[in-house]
């Protein structure tokens, strides 16, 4: 006996099959002692099942379970909302914060890189051409608005006088 | 273009040399130069002149009898000022100057004082 037998005796002792099908697996039962057997044990190991499995007693009525399980499976094939097209500023802001921080990164390197022979903070709005004195020093203090150059002259220099008292006039 | 020059001289000590009628920095300029990098405690006014600069023009400005400031202006608020000392160019110097702003040059002088030189402009 294959398989597809066996299901069919399964299914007739189970009260599935249609009418018709029913009457033919009962003429061939009336045939096959083997069948007959097989139906037999079917029958034998269905009785033992039901004596000995205990239900399972849901907390919540049978109706209310299965209309969660109904929920949760439109749930879950429902078709995802289409998302309403981004602004055009969203879509822009992808490119726009990547270049405005390269371009902060470009600005600061041309702040930050001095002229060789040159220290402190200058401007960038500053040209320095040529100074008499290449040590000097530059200094920036934008709060207060006010740039200091520095001439590394020794005391005795052109502006001031070498006399004891120091003066500049 | 107005301007102002002065030319100070610093000190630790709280009172200008004998015989020197120094008077003390202006106010509003002595706050400034707190905000820089410099040492000295005290600044003594040398010097002021008070001068117009036109466009594209060129100014020489006598700050004290070793020292003339020379100065050009060019486009929008640059200008280019030229300090020298006892005939020789000392620092040369091109930068924007708009209102309110200040320059200034300054150097060791002897007896651990120094000078300075502060170009403000006023309008």
């Amino acid at each position: 006996m294959d398989y597809n037998e066996q299901l069919r005796l399964q299914a007739f002792l189970d009260g599935e099959l249609p009418e018709a099908e029913a009457s033919k697996v009962a003429n061939w039962l009336a045939r096959d002692r083997e069948a007959a057997a097989m139906l037999e044990e079917l029958r034998h190991t269905c009785d033992a099942l039901a004596g000995s499995e205990e239900g399972i007693q849901l907390p919540e009525s049978r109706e209310f379970f299965w209309s969660k399980v109904q929920r949760e499976i439109q749930r879950l094939e429902a078709p995802a909302p289409r998302s309403a097209p981004a602004p055009l500023f969203a879509r822009w802001r992808r490119f726009l914060v990547p270049a405005s921080a390269l371009a902060l990164v470009f600005v600061a390197a041309v702040w930050l890189i001095q002229p060789a022979g040159q220290t402190g903070g200058t401007a960038a709005g500053d040209i320095e051409t040529a100074l008499a004195n290449a040590g000097a020093f530059t200094y920036r203090d934008y709060s207060a608005g006010a740039t200091l150059v520095w001439i590394s002259y020794p005391a005795d220099n052109e502006i001031a006088e070498s006399d004891e008292m120091g003066t500049v006039d | 273009m107005k301007l102002q020059a002065f030319l100070l001289w610093g000190t630790d000590d709280v009172k200008p040399p004998e015989g020197k009628a120094y008077k003390p920095v202006a106010p509003e300029i002595r706050l400034k130069l707190k905000d820089l990098p410099l040492k000295w405690t005290n600044w003594f006014e040398v010097n002021r002149k008070d001068f117009s600069l036109a466009q594209s023009a060129t100014k020489e400005v006598p700050i004290s009898d070793k020292c003339t400031l020379n100065l050009t202006r060019f486009i929008h608020h640059e200008v280019e000022i030229t300090l020298i000392g006892k005939g020789k160019e000392v620092v040369k110097r091109k930068q924007s100057l708009p209102k309110g702003e200040m320059l200034v040059l300054g150097g060791n002088a002897p007896n651990s004082t120094a000078w300075l030189l502060v170009l403000k402009r006023l309008e």
